[in-house]
């Protein structure tokens, strides 16, 4: 039986994994993702590193202490020159031979306006201006309010926030793991529709291009179908191996690597915030396999028992709306995970893979209630398998129309 | 079951679909060693009873065995099965598909690629091994086909209409393809509704008609049997002689007159009336029917167009075939 089976999956998986459509999109969405951080920040460092030289001129005698550090932190070099009759001319001359990118000048008046004035080589880019505009208006505003006693740097940092929570049911949800379970609820909805369809597309090309009966004649109907839809998931986990692998990389090896290298990038650092952790990868992965297994089971029946797309679109409706509605329940469950409709809900196992995912990543779920959703997710796969094989082994051979509910029902029960 | 000596064997079997009843009643044995045609006119029931031999469909009543045992032990690996219609993966490349279909045969998928390339080289398709199907032409995917049928070396070959599809060339190659395994001793099954394709490759035929069988054997032995009810006839003179008691009907055919005698009828008297009439005989022979004027005699010809045909369309496809005349 193996040996079949086997030979379905690595049909299935080679034919998958070498198709155009598999490598665009799995080198792509990386692709993607790390080109719109990397190419603002990758340009920014290619330009000339001369423009990132400034020259100080502090008329005020106190600022350029408060002044250079900022300055380093959002990535130029900083020399203080100092204050004489001609040094505007002396420093242009410094300018045009290359050896500066330009130079700020401060005085008494920035010290009660935050206002200065920057002389730069060639135009900046918004980026730096706002980076020399706010280090020069907060080295001023510290200067002064240090004058008057004020731990300004913690002020300034935005202060903190202790939350406690005070009622029972209720589990605080920050704004990042809000859009973990959001975007992961959407993620498992997407990938577990796109894979159980492949299923379901490639059942029926099986089956309307009779090659099925070629093979059925050498296994049974039962080996197909389980070799089939282990082919295409393992291609789905190769797939979101890749993926993630990439954002690995991406965020922990890429990321670091440009904040090193251009200080000024460090907001990029806000990113690992809704990056999940290792346990909450391993529960996506999770629901992401019981839902494909669950889902794929109905979608290959419905590929058995259509003989042609339109048929097949009509046929997976059912599907479709059990998908639906837990996506449209998912933002109530995340603001309210406790109660006893999320609650109950989230277990039943064709919706668990979506709204127990929402609750758990949001947090303040028992374990109990997590564990309960794999065991009836795994008696469902069960189910599933048991009714949608006997619908796969007599539909995979039978043309004709459709059919209906009742010839289901005995096909379910004869076969 | 016990091993009965043949290679295959029906016992009984009927299928039926809702009130249409597709086969009825079939026993039919092929010995080991044999080529066997299986007869009879687009929807007579021929795809049918080969869906229910290779286990696609299960008969409602009746058994199947393949050499005296359950076919779903046996039928993996011993039999190559070419269905009526031919599915491919269109997107797999050639080699790959042959290698898959070996595979599931029994095969390693070493030995099966090996085996495919050879097949390959053999029908002149070796450029092909890494083309993808769908850029092959009809005749070359069925080729692909054919070469995936028999990649395990089977010691059954069930073939459903091989030669539908193929240009004379290469219904030539497949003939001779089919002679060699014969020669090697396969036994070889195919059904097909070209009479005269039958009759030169056969050594055994089955023919049915309206989903009944209405005879099998030795296809020698049975035109021996049908032997004297046709006299090939040529002459000068009088005709006064031909009209007789004996005489059924008289056809123009491409060697002269047939003259097809009624059913236990002798041939010496109408000679004996000729020669007294004064005509004078150039041939007189007793002609070996072919195969459709015994399916006709023993079907009758309103078999031919009667239910199990359910569409004039098909009935149509058949006389074009092997209407009468036309053989």
């Amino acid at each position: 039986m193996w040996h079949n089976v086997w030979a379905v999956i690595r049909r299935e998986y080679l034919q998958r994994v070498r198709s155009k459509w598999f490598i665009a999109a799995t080198v792509g969405g990386p692709v993607v993702m790390a080109g719109l951080i990397f190419v603002p920040a990758w340009l920014a460092v290619q330009s000339d590193r001369n423009e990132f030289n400034l020259a100080v001129v502090d008329g005020t005698g106190v600022l350029y202490g408060e002044l250079a550090p900022r300055l380093e932190r959002g990535g130029f070099e900083v020399e203080e020159a100092r204050w004489h009759a001609d040094v505007v001319t002396d420093l242009r001359r410094r300018a045009n031979e290359g050896e500066i990118g330009g130079f700020i000048m401060v005085d008494e008046l920035t010290l009660e306006t935050g206002e200065a004035i920057y002389y730069s080589m060639d135009v900046p880019s918004a980026l730096r201006q706002v980076t020399v505009q706010t280090s020069v208006a907060r080295a001023a505003l510290e200067y002064q309010l240090r004058q008057q006693g004020v731990d300004a740097e913690a002020l300034l940092g935005g202060g903190e926030l202790q939350v406690e929570v005070i009622s029972e049911a209720g589990s605080d949800i920050s704004e990042p793991q809000f859009a973990i379970a959001y975007i992961g609820a959407f993620l498992l909805y997407m990938v577990i529709l796109l894979y159980a369809v492949s299923v379901m597309r490639a059942t029926l090309e099986e089956k309307t291009s009779r090659i099925v009966e070629v093979i059925i004649s050498s296994m049974k109907p039962s080996e197909l179908m389980l070799g089939k839809i282990m082919g295409v998931c393992a291609v789905s986990l190769t797939q979101m191996a890749i993926w993630i692998g990439a954002a690995i990389a991406l965020f922990a090896g890429a990321i670091p690597m440009m904040i090193a290298a251009r200080p000024e990038l460090a907001n990029l650092e806000n990113l690992r915030q809704v990056v999940p952790g290792a346990g909450l990868m391993l529960l996506f992965l999770g629901f992401f396999l019981f839902g494909f297994l669950m889902y794929s089971g109905l979608y290959a029946a419905v590929g058995a028992m259509c003989n042609s797309d339109e048929e097949a679109q009509q046929a997976q409706f059912p599907m479709i709306m059990l998908l639906v509605v837990p996506i449209v329940m998912v933002t109530p469950v995340i603001q309210a995970p406790n109660t006893p409709m999320a609650t109950g809900l989230s277990l039943f196992p064709l919706f668990s893979p979506i709204l127990m995912w929402a609750r758990v990543s949001g947090g303040g779920v028992p374990v109990w209630q997590v564990a309960l959703s794999f065991v009836l997710m795994a008696v469902m796969v069960w189910v599933i398998a048991w009714i949608a094989g006997r619908i796969y082994k007599v539909g995979i051979l039978m043309s004709g129309k459709r059919p209906t509910l009742p010839e289901l029902w005995r096909w379910v029960r004869e076969a | 079951m016990s091993d009965d000596g043949f290679a295959l064997r029906l016992d009984g079997v009927t299928k039926k679909f809702g009130k249409h009843t597709a086969v009825d009643s079939f026993d039919f044995e092929v010995p080991r060693g044999v080529i066997c045609g299986l007869l009879g006119p687009n929807g007579s029931g021929k795809t049918t009873s080969i869906r229910m031999i290779m286990g696609i469909l299960g008969p409602d009543e009746g058994t199947v065995s393949l050499y005296g045992e359950d076919p779903n032990v046996t039928r993996r690996t011993k039999v190559g099965y070419l269905p009526e219609e031919r599915g491919v993966y269109k997107k797999m490349k050639c080699l790959e598909l042959i290698t898959f279909l070996g595979e599931i045969r029994g095969l390693t998928r070493a030995e099966a690629r090996r085996r495919g390339g050879g097949w390959l080289d053999r029908l002149g398709l070796p450029e092909w091994a890494d083309k993808k199907v769908e850029d092959l032409s009809k005749g070359m995917q069925q080729k692909i086909q054919f070469i995936s049928t028999v990649i395990h070396e089977p010691e059954l070959l069930i073939l459903d209409e091989p030669f539908s599809g193929l240009d004379p060339i290469n219904q030539d190659v497949l003939e001779e393809i089919v002679r060699d395994y014969h020669a090697k001793g396969t036994t070889i099954l195919f059904s097909t509704h070209l009479m005269d394709q039958a009759e030169r490759l056969c050594e055994r035929v089955c023919l049915i008609s309206n989903s009944k069988k209405v005879l099998d054997g030795d296809l020698k032995e049975i035109k021996a049997a049908e032997r004297r009810g046709i006299v090939a006839v040529e002459f000068e003179g009088t005709d006064t002689w031909i009209e007789g008691p004996e005489v059924d009907h008289v056809e123009q055919a491409d060697d002269g007159l047939h003259l097809i005698l009624r059913d236990g009828e002798d041939h010496q008297p109408i000679l004996s009336r000729a020669v007294n009439a004064g005509a004078r005989i150039l041939r007189f022979d007793l002609v070996e029917p072919r195969l459709h004027e015994i399916f006709v005699r023993h079907a009758g010809d309103g078999a031919v167009g009667d239910a199990g045909m359910p569409s004039g369309a098909r009935m149509s496809s058949w006389n074009e075939h092997v209407g009468p005349g036309g053989v």
